[in-house]
């Protein structure tokens, strides 16, 4: 899409250039700044306002982030949970994606509005749900209750995204492969799933970083046992005891995974697949 | 969109063909066969999200009503409903967290369709730009949360560099109004606009468009006559999933705003973290699949409205 129906005018093309950029600039070059800079305010000194910069800096908040046993642990088991969630999801959301997209459904559009409700429904309140259910069970504040609490959320944008990938799939090529003898496994394992690579790997992405960044099921299904990082970065902003360096630290540490996996995957990350995730259309 | 290239009857229909003779037997097995696939390919995910949506919200509805409850007395009985509906911190917190919701949804839609409208010039950068808002995506929505306090919050960037020019930064965060969690939930929700209202901008025909320009339409009349009109589903899906998201909201809420009143959600969860009363949380939680499903029922009619109008 390199049109530029909007405005034929260069100058004002360059005008809007300026503007967009320096905003993007205002809107992730300062708060990032900022944020390192709080992650690196040495203890002893602090820093107060009215100083711009800290007036010394100093990396004990980030040997904190191994030496402190919560927040050592937090990294541990937010990895943890966001691996299995991502597992799960596949496992469960593969074959329902392939149905949805590709099977001859007669209640399809009851199955896509399963799959959207976990997005239509503010999550508190099957966080709410599930917290008394798992009471019960006895899955409360263990890593099981939390890895299945998050995969309800987690799920509808894995399915959706592959569900979008899979219907892109060209019906010659399955058809071609099981003409020349490959059986559906094969067809599987040597068309299908080479061809929506892609899309499965933005999905497993999303999935994961959902996990990583999920909150309140997990506030509601693993507190005060379970802590991963978003949990323990919500305590150090003031949800316990406000420990503003603290919390530099850990939104830097969840912030970088986040977007060492942008880059690797930006090429596959295709818009359209994304939004698709997303309920559109 | 997937019909186009799905087929699911081609090979079926050619095989049915051949053996015309034992057909209704063999279709039935056939129809038998391709159920059970189906079945089996769906069970897994459908059966786990059905289970966990179904369970937990009958679960609500019953302690609501004084039924399977958890460490109280069990047998039916309104009193929760009653107490929530005649407790005005239940009811002012309601219209808070529906006013902080309406208000995020209106600014992180206006922000992402005109900043689609910008995307759609071709200046230098632009893929910088769209590059930039998938980073937006990817950033975890307390961290973002965190970047924006070391910013408004008190003794944040903001005040910091105003102060030598005599500006006193307004304290923001514990406003009345609840602009402070508006302006921290903003930082979800525009990115969740700014993926899904581009990707529909971009499925507009150009054609559409350079008609419209060669016939002697302006940028803003192609924007309203054409872009606003044709891009309007994905901008009300966006839409919806920025209100439900912020409806719902908990973590920023809890950190951040007013004493009085509090958000819904941080009302309910401190009712049962905090007292054990399971009861009156569930009644909120029910008062808040209630408000959701109208929002969504309004919404879809409106939209449904629309559409036939357009025709």
């Amino acid at each position: 899409m390199t049109t530029f129906w909007f405005i034929r005018s260069p100058r004002l093309r360059a005008l809007i250039a300026v503007l967009v950029i320096a905003v993007a600039v205002l809107i992730f070059g300062l708060p990032i700044i900022v944020a390192a800079l709080w992650s690196l305010v040495d203890p002893d000194t602090g820093w107060f306002p009215p100083a711009v910069v800290p007036p010394r800096l100093s990396l004990a908040n980030w040997r904190a982030l191994m030496a402190v046993p919560e927040m050592a642990e937090a990294f541990r088991l937010s990895f943890t949970v966001a691996s299995l969630v991502t597992v799960l999801s596949v496992v469960l959301g593969l074959p329902a994606s392939f149905a949805i997209a590709r099977r001859n459904l007669r209640h399809r559009r009851l199955i896509e509005l399963l799959v959207l409700t976990p997005l239509m429904m503010p999550s508190v309140v099957p966080a709410t749900g599930l917290g008394s259910i798992f009471i019960r069970l006895g899955l409360s504040q263990t890593l099981t209750g939390v890895v299945l609490a998050q995969t309800i959320v987690v799920m509808p944008f894995m399915i959706r995204i592959v569900t979008a990938t899979l219907s892109g799939v060209p019906q010659d090529l399955i058809d071609a492969s099981r003409n020349l003898g490959a059986g559906p496994w094969r067809t599987l394992r040597l068309v299908i799933i080479p061809m929506i690579a892609p899309g499965l790997f933005a999905g497993a992405l999303l999935a994961f970083l959902g996990s990583l960044e999920e909150f309140i099921l997990t506030f509601v299904v693993g507190m005060p046992k379970i802590q991963t990082l978003p949990i323990l970065l919500w305590a150090y902003l003031g949800g316990r005891s406000s420990i503003q360096t603290y919390a530099a630290v850990v939104s830097l540490a969840l912030l970088a995974p986040a977007l060492i996996l942008l880059f690797v995957a930006e090429r596959v990350l295709k818009t359209e697949h994304l939004a698709a995730g997303f309920g559109k259309a | 969109m997937t019909n186009g290239l799905t087929d699911p009857h081609r090979p079926r229909q050619s095989r049915a063909r051949q053996s015309r003779a034992p057909k209704s037997h063999a279709r039935r097995g056939r129809a038998l066969r391709d159920f059970i696939v189906n079945v089996a390919l769906l069970a897994p995910a459908c059966g786990f999200l059905f289970v966990a949506l179904a369970v937990p919200s009958v679960q609500l509805i019953l302690v609501s009503f004084g039924l399977a409850g958890i460490g109280a007395k069990v047998g039916f009985t309104v009193q929760y409903y009653v107490a929530v509906w005649q407790d005005v911190l239940f009811t002012s917190a309601f219209v808070f967290s529906l006013r902080i919701a309406a208000a995020a949804t209106l600014i992180s839609i206006t922000f992402a369709t005109i900043l689609t409208a910008l995307l759609q010039v071709d200046f230098p950068g632009r893929r910088l730009v769209n590059v930039l808002c998938k980073v937006l995506l990817v950033v975890p929505s307390l961290v973002a949360a965190f970047m924006v306090l070391t910013i408004i919050g008190p003794g944040g960037m903001a005040a910091r560099l105003l102060k030598p020019l005599g500006v006193i930064w307004p304290s923001l965060l514990d406003a009345r109004s609840g602009i402070g969690i508006v302006l921290v939930l903003l930082c979800n929700s525009v990115p969740l606009t700014l993926l899904i209202v581009p990707a529909v901008a971009a499925a507009i025909p150009r054609d559409v468009i350079e008609a419209a320009r060669t016939l002697g339409a302006g940028p803003g009349r192609v924007f309203l006559k054409i872009m606003l009109p044709l891009c309007a589903p994905g901008i009300g899906a966006a839409g919806m999933l920025v209100f439900i998201g912020c409806f719902g909201s908990l973590a920023i809420p809890s950190l951040i705003g007013p004493a009085y009143p509090r958000a819904i959600s941080v009302m309910m969860t401190n009712e049962f973290l905090r007292r054990g009363n399971w009861g009156t949380a569930s009644v909120v939680g029910v008062a808040m699949i209630a408000t959701t499903a109208a929002v969504l029922a309004v919404y879809h009619r409106l939209a449904e409205a629309a559409g036939l109008r357009n025709r």
